[in-house]
């Protein structure tokens, strides 16, 4: 490839990142939607919220919001979220409000307004049905339970704690600690009657031992002094549906006797079902990967040559960036970008745009090493045969050391897209729904979680060995010249 | 005329004073050859030449204009002044047309047709036309050397430096490097060249100098210098290699 086809093709991946990141910044609350709320909800937790087959947000909180901003005309759009996420997001105002089973405690009445409740339920023990040895609370002593972070059922669990010697595990989301239990990791778990009730409806194997405890009441919360009038409209519309019976049409679709069990499909089955989403959350996986690394294929190139620089300013900036980026995990950093930095800096960020920003981040300070690495390993003579002939540092840099480093380059980062790309799982955390997300958002509609985890390893595999192949090949071309 | 000159140079690196204050003086289509024994510091003293290595003290002059003067502009001079290394420092990512023509399309804006042409005529002359396409990796030494020797005369420099350009070479080809040298100074190029081939000094140089330990220690024709050494550490120095 002469080294002019070389230079577009880099200019037009750039081109390229540089649409999709453009793309991903269009805020999800931009000033010309101002009346459109922002409202966090869990991502799994049925019977509230969940999604269906076709991939719509459906659940008791789903449609009895759809309901309330129908009868108060105002428009609102779903983020689904973890629920710590959610509470997080709504107290930084990243969301307008939030709807997700959540229980109005004292606690939480200090950083939130709540709506008048809209359900009653108390949380509830599950153990595996088989489980014979559990059959009240008395039994729990040595035992492990399993509960959902920042839950009432969690509260609940930590009183249980003081009376009984309990070890508690902490998860996520309602799928997973389901599945805790069934694996046997955990004994129990505790979690609201109705999503439990729901579950065990939908053919999960899990008993409940004792009664559920008593009331908790669920409100619709906004952050502290925010958006009086959507607090305001919620509590008119609930009226509203409570009055002409909308309400329990909705409470009887999930929870009455009528509401319809999913079949449980076998593997394929289960794959098939889900072809779509995959694919969806796949793509995601992609543009994250591919926007993340393009940009950080630039940025570090730079703070690459910034360390190979005689300067010795630029070599300390290029220090302290890959000191700091490579010390914080991926998770802390990109809680800081979703959760601190709007908080900071008085700015809204969308899920998306602070995964990209934490990946991109992140792979620059490992591109950068390797930038350095790579320029280091040319040989000096090559930059003094160039600086002689009279070229100046930089096109020296540019047309004679940076061509050659990058060969050196190819295969650590080919790795390096490797990293990145499974990295991306880790933005789920964040609410972003990629392949792993959609994994999660499955397993909490199908409870097929030991299925659906070997699906999603499957389809990261794939497309890891058919990108390295790739690269493989393209890393050959360009060796063939020496 | 004077074409290059130092004077009292100085360099060190860290506590080690490598030069101690050199004076020389190079007219217009002289070919001066340095020698002298490993470590005493001909490479640095070449290297000072074109301000890859930074001087500490001293100046050194081309053309009456000051290179360690920082307003100058260093690679304008560079320019002017062709480089050829002991190891060959060819682009392995370029063809050999390519790192003969790359300097002069970035430096000249040079079109690709003059380019080329250049290139051509610069192979010709050192007897490579046929390998213009090949890549680095495929040459021999000294076919690499004498490619290297084109690409420092692509930018039409008046001073030529050889730092040990035959050192790196299987015996069997240093003739064809030597004699392109020698095309070189008969055409009147002013030359630098550190070397250990007794033979091209004898042959070529209008002037030997002998260096030691950072410091000129003797000068004088080829003549004066092998036939009649004045210095104790020259007729050392020649004895062991001659
Ligand atoms: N970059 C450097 N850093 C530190 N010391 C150096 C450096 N370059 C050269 N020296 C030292 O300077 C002294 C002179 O080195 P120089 O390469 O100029 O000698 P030379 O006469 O060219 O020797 P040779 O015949 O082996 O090439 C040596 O002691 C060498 O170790
Ligand atoms: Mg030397």
């Amino acid at each position: 490839m002469s080294t002019k086809r070389k230079r577009q093709s880099i200019y037009g991946l750039l081109f390229l990142a540089i649409m999709l990141f453009t793309g991903t910044l269009s805020p999800v609350r931009g000033q010309a939607e101002e009346d459109t709320y922002l409202i966090a909800t869990d991502v799994t937790f049925a019977p509230f919220e969940f999604q269906n087959e076709e991939g719509e947000y459906v659940g008791i909180d789903v449609e009895l919001l759809a309901a309330i901003a129908e009868d108060q005309g105002f428009d609102y759009e779903l983020a689904p979220m973890n629920f710590s996420a959610g509470l997080q997001a709504l107290e930084a105002n990243q969301v307008d409000g939030m709807i997700a089973a959540m229980g109005i405690t004292p606690e939480r009445e200090e950083s939130f307004n709540f709506s008048d409740p809209y359900f009653e339920s108390g949380p509830v023990l599950a153990v595996r049905d088989d489980n014979a040895e559990i059959t009240s609370y008395d039994d729990l002593d040595g035992k492990t339970l399993a509960v959902k972070v920042g839950t009432t059922g969690a509260e609940f669990a930590a009183e249980l704690a003081e009376d009984y010697d309990i070890a508690i595990s902490q998860f996520e989301d309602s799928a997973t600690m389901y599945e805790d239990v069934l694996a046997g990791h955990s004994d129990g778990a505790i979690e609201d009657y109705p999503v439990m009730a729901y579950a065990i409806q939908q053919g999960l194997d899990l008993r409940f031992p004792e009664e559920p405890e008593l009331g908790d009441e669920y409100g619709f919360a906004v952050n502290q002094g925010q958006n009086p009038e959507l607090l305001e409209m919620f509590n008119a519309g609930l009226a509203n549906v409570l009055e002409d019976g909308t309400y329990d049409e909705i409470v009887e679709r999930y929870l009455g006797d009528s509401s319809e069990v999913a079949p449980r499909s076998g593997f394929f089955g289960l794959f098939q079902a889900n072809f779509g989403d995959l694919m969806t959350g796949l793509r995601r996986t992609l543009i994250l990967t591919l926007v993340a690394f393009a940009i950080s294929l630039v940025a570090g190139t730079i703070i690459g040559l910034f360390s190979a620089t005689p300067s010795k300013v630029l070599n300390v900036i290029a220090n302290i960036y890959v000191t700091i980026l490579r010390g914080i995990p991926l998770i802390v950093l990109a809680f800081f970008m979703y959760f601190t930095v709007p908080q900071l800096f008085g700015i809204q960020i969308s899920a998306f745009t602070a995964g990209i920003i934490t990946l991109s981040l992140n792979t620059t300070a490992y591109i950068a090493e390797q930038v350095r690495g790579g320029l280091a390993a040319v040989d000096k003579g090559q930059l003094e045969a160039a600086r002689s002939l009279g070229l100046p540092y930089a096109v020296a840099m540019r047309k004679v050391v940076l061509p050659q480093a990058v060969k050196i380059m190819i295969p650590s980062l080919i790795n390096q897209f490797v990293i990145t790309l499974k990295d991306t799982s880790i933005l789920s955390v964040i609410g972003i729904v990629e392949l792993t997300q959609t994994g999660r958002i499955i397993i909490a509609r199908s409870y097929q979680s030991g299925a659906m985890w070997i699906i999603v390893g499957f389809i990261y595999l794939v497309i890891i060995t058919l990108l390295t192949k790739l690269s493989n090949r393209v890393e050959r071309r360009l060796m063939r010249n020496d | 005329m004077t074409k290059l000159r130092t004077e009292a140079l100085r360099k060190s690196f860290g506590d080690l004073e490598v030069l101690k204050g050199l004076d020389l003086e190079v007219t217009e289509g002289e070919v001066v050859v340095i020698i002298g024994p490993s470590g005493s510091g001909k490479s640095t003293f070449l290297r000072c030449m074109n301000l890859l290595e930074e001087v500490n003290e001293g100046r050194v002059i081309v053309d009456d204009v000051d290179l360690t003067d920082p307003k100058q502009d260093i690679n304008k001079i560079r320019q002017n002044i062709g480089m050829v290394f002991q190891q060959f420092n060819l682009f392995p990512h370029l063809n050999v047309m390519e790192n003969i023509t790359m300097a002069p399309k970035q430096l000249k804006d040079l079109s690709g047709d003059d380019a080329r042409t250049l290139g051509t005529r610069l192979l010709d002359s050192v007897g490579m036309s046929d390998k213009a396409d090949a890549y680095p990796s495929s040459l021999s030494g000294g076919q690499k050397q004498r490619v290297a020797i084109a690409r420092a005369l692509a930018m039409e420099p008046d001073i030529m430096l050889f730092d040990e350009p035959t050192s790196a070479l299987d015996p069997e080809m240093v003739g064809e490097v030597l004699a392109v040298m020698k095309k070189l100074a008969q055409d009147g190029m002013t030359m630098v060249v550190v070397t250990h081939e007794m033979g091209f000094a004898r042959e070529m140089a209008d002037r030997v100098i002998f260096m030691d330990e950072g410091l000129i220690v003797e000068k004088g024709t080829p003549e004066q210098l092998f036939g009649d050494p004045q210095n104790e550490r020259t007729r050392d120095f020649l004895d062991k290699i001659l």
